[in-house]
């Protein structure tokens, strides 16, 4: 007969304010098999733990089930204090009458009732529960850091320099992200590319960080510690090894005016192209879509004749490169909410009564970074993109997109406030005698010395700050007429702008949903990726050996990134640290005598884990054909056990007589 | 003195998604009857229609299935292989005459705490109109 | 046709190609042919061939005693084959340790051979006779079964289908008869945990007939030996058609028919239907 011990936990207020854990004790106790049913306030506490290590003793328990909150939150903790008292950590249930029980239902009674029952079912579950060892896997020591942004450079030095091999994989041509693109930072205002280039350089230069630029994530298979990623290294045309990076190409191509990438359309790039003078790698790309040569198969070539490294390949080919690593960090950034009218995304909608994409003076906060960069295309100098006269007026609007649950963007984008008024900063450090207002929701400005930067803008650089909403934006004799309200003063506010920035939300980038399914990673609504929990584990993911950091996360700004990378680093380092990391044991096995070899379960099998096998007699001699689960790769979903027709599959820790067991605890 | 009928909803449903969408339910406190038991599994991959059946004979009176969305699957697939086996076994339900308002399949994600709070609260109160479901009582009952 | 049938096993015998023939032999004239398994050339005087051949031989090649009797030929009609093709597929029998003789039927007067589309078998060794123009006389057009039931309201569904299994005993003769019900341990006989109630009770004879139609989805060939064999004439093949209707209309799929095709289950597509999924 089981030994089993209960301990239901009060957990504070939080499940005894609502359920009477001492009436809960008392009716398990009253079960076969149950040797100990105690109750205190905080089980997962030390003396909580404790308490289960004593009764354990004073039992010989053999089995353990604490009543308290999710098992995603304490499942862990409960095994390991189990395992130091000589409980076999996998004999271990919980039932949840917290998040699923307490604070969900108001009626003691009823509360109290679905308790005993939920305690009932965990009891009856761990009577069934097998000791398991856990698995041991080996592990590559290496890992791939997906996205070539702030995120993605910290991650990768942090686990270079910690004695690693990085894989980078980058889909522009250069790394640097969002954050080469921008011109001072804030809240110290320090020269955005200054403090990113070098990091950039440390990268391109690191002997453990192998850089592929240009490049995309084609494939992943394997599981966590043995992923083995297929990687498509887009042609470049541009044979990196020999290109100097000298330019003579660039400036010899006669296509010049493909409007810029980089400097998010206010600019030009010719076909062949480095996106800016510090890439890292310093090697252009031609745009295949735009070269006459690539394009007709013949003509031009002056950037061929030019090069006197000989680097010009216009046969060139996408090459697909494998990378086997033990981990992966995703770090792939974000992209702007893209405000007209027109969204691609159906469950977004736009602003038409802004005019953006109507109006060539009316533009968004990162092609505003571009007209201020000193690399822009204007050289630093303000000018409208209309006619290249420097605005005297600039009308800044916050919350474009976010906080609107209309547009389908409910969330706050986080960075815009302080951006928003950086830009009122910068305008006005460049155009002495001019003007900038900014239309407010509310000022977000919660880092540290953010909110003394924001009065900055407004008390030494006057900038002019409206509580209110723009309703409309038209254009009349050559300005743009922009209405909105001034809710503090109560009335509305007409101006006439010369310039108009828009702080559009902060949206997840481009194809990230189908790269988050290859990693099995999970995404919201909006495509933001999944951590495991929002509160203790913000940078891992339910895919094991796969972490995230970043704004691919939740909007955020560059230290917030940086902080999550290096945290994202520190956790693929606990993997690489070893050559072997243990599995949960909980995985399915084949009763070999009983199976049909039908298969089914081969076929079925989502990661591949199950074979064909053979059962031989100990001298060797054949019996019967079976098939076999390989419990390196089996991820323990169970779908084999559902398929198997003769139930010769089952699956440990959620086996076919628990099920039964739990339903009959239910009677 | 007769007491009202109360529902027993038995939940199977999957650890990744809708175990943490019930749990999220519960972090933003999103009250909801009192009816449904849940029992955890690893993925709705796992879920056998027998155990549909086993429900019943155990005396729920409605049954639910909840799993993650399609190509949200924690374990890529599980949630494909379950959603075709379910084509099939409704219909072996439906040609044998099973209540079918009693069975209920949803998708329900590790964020959705607010669909699981509804969708638990129209299954209970839907199922307290059904009654308890004694033509599959009578049937368990019949070889006593 | 029984004249060639006898000459190519006495050949097949003869020559050591294979130790043991499975066909009809028909001891008493006017009943059901009934299987017999020929090891020696000059018994082939046993086998015969007629509308009376209703048993679906396939069935045989999963008892370890006719395995142990050697390679075997095997006499089947086209409807019968299908199953052949579902068992090589599911790794039951190797195709080239069988030797297949087909029989092109006219039909054996059952209700299944008015729409048969496969009277001349398709993947025979040796291929016998010829499939005559007619098919063979069907009972006078009654009203399909299922058809009806299906029209009715689900209350009246349930009350059929106790009545009819409050007849069942549990003899399992449509497991012991179905081809495709080979797994030496079935789930019934499992006792732990127990899965299906094995009395022949109300309770237990549902959870029985549910876990074999599901088991045969989309795997049953409709040979209709299931509910032929059943000694309380329960019609226990109408659930295994309800389901392969489901299978052809929803994924395309007629089990048996092209060794090509993907099994149902096993796989999956992302335009599965889900209207029912909430």
């Amino acid at each position: 007969m089981a030994r089993i011990g209960v301990f239901t936990c009060w957990c504070g207020e939080n499940i005894a304010r609502t359920v009477d854990v001492d009436q809960v004790s008392a009716a398990i106790a009253k079960l076969p098999g149950v040797r100990a049913s105690v109750n205190y306030k905080y089980m997962c506490s030390d003396p909580g733990q404790a308490l289960v290590r004593e009764k354990i003793a004073a039992e010989q328990l053999d089995a353990v089930v604490v009543a308290s909150c999710s098992p995603h939150m304490h499942l862990r903790t409960f095994r390991k204090t189990a395992e130091a008292a000589g409980v076999n950590a996998y004999r271990v249930e919980m039932a949840n009458i917290r998040e699923q029980c307490s604070w969900v239902h108001h009626d003691r009674a009823a509360a109290t009732a679905k308790a005993v029952d939920l305690v009932r079912i965990a009891v009856a579950k761990v009577r069934w529960d097998e000791a398991l060892e856990p698995i041991r896997v080996p592990v590559t020591r290496k890992a791939l850091v997906i996205g070539g942004g702030v995120a993605g450079i910290q991650a990768a030095l942090d686990i270079a320099d910690a004695g690693y091999q990085v894989a980078l994989v980058e889909r522009e041509p250069s790394i640097g992200g969002k954050m080469a693109g921008l011109s001072e930072t804030f809240p110290t205002l320090d020269c955005s590319q200054c403090i990113l280039t070098p990091r950039m350089v440390d990268v391109g230069q690191h002997p453990r960080i192998r850089l592929h630029s240009y490049s995309e994530v084609e494939s992943v298979s394997g599981f966590v510690g043995n992923f083995t990623v297929t990687i498509r290294q887009k042609a470049r045309y541009v044979d990196t090894a020999k290109c100097t990076g000298c330019g003579e190409c660039w400036n010899s191509c006669p296509i010049k005016k493909i409007p810029s990438e980089f400097d998010y359309r206010l600019g030009f790039r010719p076909a062949i192209y480095i996106p800016f003078p510090q890439a890292v790698p310093a090697r252009p790309v031609i745009d295949k879509e735009n070269c006459t040569r690539l394009k007709k198969g013949k003509g031009c070539g002056f950037c061929e004749k030019k090069c006197q490294a000989g680097a010009i390949r216009f046969d060139d080919q996408d090459k697909l490169v494998t990378e086997e690593v033990g981990a992966i960090v995703v770090a792939t950034g974000f992209k702007l909410y893209s405000i007209g009218k027109q969204q691609e995304n159906e469950s977004r909608s736009g602003y038409g009564e802004y005019g953006y994409g109507e109006y060539k003076d009316v533009i968004d906060g990162l092609q505003f970074e571009r007209l201020v960069s000193a690399s822009g295309p204007t050289g630093g100098r303000i000018a409208r993109p209309s006619d290249g006269r420097e605005p005297k007026n600039v009308v800044f609007i916050s919350c474009v997109g976010s906080r609107d649950n209309a547009k389908g963007v409910p969330y706050c984008s986080k960075i815009c406030c302080m951006y928003t008024a950086k830009h009122a900063m910068l305008y006005k450090h460049k155009v002495h005698d001019g003007q900038a207002h900014v239309f407010y929701m509310d000022v977000r400005a919660g880092g540290k010395n953010y909110e003394e930067f924001v009065r900055r803008a407004i008390e030494q650089d006057g900038a002019r700050y409206y509580r209110g909403r723009v309703s409309r934006i038209y254009e009349e004799n050559g300005k743009l007429i922009v209405r909105g309200a001034d809710t503090l003063a109560g009335e509305p506010v007409t101006i006439e702008a010369d310039l108009v920035v828009l702080a559009a939300a902060i949206t997840p980038a481009a194809g990230v949903r189908d790269l988050a399914r290859k990693l099995n990673v999970g995404y919201d609504e909006y495509g933001f990726l999944l951590e495991s929990h929002p509160k203790l584990r913000p940078v891992e993911t339910a895919s094991a050996g796969v972490f995230i950091c970043g704004a691919c996360q939740g909007p955020k700004d560059i230290p917030e990134s940086v902080a999550q990378a290096s945290a994202a680093a520190s956790k693929a380092l606990i993997m690489l640290s070893r050559d072997e990391m243990t599995r949960e044991p909980e995985v399915a096995r084949i009763d070999e005598k009983n199976c049909a070899a039908c298969f089914a379960c081969v076929r079925t099998c989502p990661y591949h884990a199950i074979e064909r096998g053979e059962v031989l007699t100990p001298r060797g001699v054949f019996v019967k054909h079976t098939a076999r689960v390989n419990p390196g790769l089996c991820m323990g979903c169970g779908t084999c056990v559902s398929i198997c027709p003769s139930k010769s599959a089952d699956l440990a820790g959620f086996s076919e007589q628990q099920i039964y067991a739990e339903l009959e605890a239910l009677v | 003195m007769s007491e009202a009928f109360e529902p027993k909803i038995v939940a199977y449903v999957c650890n990744w998604c809708t175990y943490l969408g019930a749990d999220l339910a519960g972090t933003n406190r999103l009250e909801y009857p009192p009816n449904v038991r849940v029992l955890r599994l690893p993925c709705t991959g796992r879920i056998d229609f027998n155990l549909i059946v086993k429900a019943f004979e155990a005396g729920a009176d409605a049954v639910l299935v909840s799993g993650c969305h399609p190509a949200d699957c924690h374990y890529t697939s599980g949630n494909y292989h379950a959603r075709r086996r379910w084509i099939v076994f409704r219909r072996l339900l439906e040609t044998l005459g099973f209540e079918m308002e009693r069975i209920h399949f949803t998708w329900i994600s590790a964020a959705e705490g607010k669909k699981w709070q509804q969708v638990v609260t129209e299954i209970t109160e839907k199922t307290r109109r059904l009654g308890p479901y004694t033509a599959y009582r009578d049937l368990c009952e019949a070889h006593q | 046709m029984i004249t060639r049938l006898r000459e190519t096993c006495r050949r097949l015998l003869d020559q050591n190609k294979v130790q043991v023939v499975i066909g009809y032999g028909q001891r008493r004239p006017g009943a059901a042919a009934h299987p017999v398994f020929i090891t020696r050339p000059e018994d082939v005087g046993q086998l015969t061939w007629g509308g009376n051949c209703f048993a679906n031989l396939t069935v045989y090649l999963k008892r370890k005693e006719v395995k142990a009797l050697g390679k075997a030929a095997l006499v089947v009609k086209g409807c019968d084959e299908r199953a052949l093709v579902v068992l090589e597929k599911e790794a039951q029998v190797e195709r080239g340790d069988l030797y297949v003789i087909g029989m092109a039927c006219d039909g054996v007067h059952a209700p299944k051979c008015s729409a048969c589309v496969v009277r001349t078998p398709r993947f025979a060794d040796e291929l016998i006779g010829e499939a005559g123009s007619a098919p063979g006389a069907a009972s006078p057009a009654a009203p399909d079964l299922l058809d009806v039931l299906m029209a009715k309201p689900a209350a009246e569904r349930w009350a059929f289908w106790k009545s009819e299994f409050s007849r069942c005993v549990k003899c399992y003769a449509c497991r012991q008869v179905c081809p495709l019900c080979y797994c030496e341990r079935c789930i019934v006989d499992k006792n732990r945990p127990v899965t299906i109630d094995t009395s022949a009770s109300l309770k237990g004879n549902f959870a029985w007939h549910i876990t074999r139609a599901f088991h045969l989805a989309a795997r049953c060939v409709g040979c209709g030996e299931c509910t032929r064999a059943c000694p309380a004439g329960i019609p226990v093949g109408l659930l295994n058609r309800s389901l392969a209707d489901t299978a052809k209309g929803n994924f395309g799929y007629a089990a048996g028919m092209d060794p090509a095709a993907e099994p149902v289950f096993g796989a999956w597509s992302s335009s599965d239907k889900e209207d029912f999924i909430r």
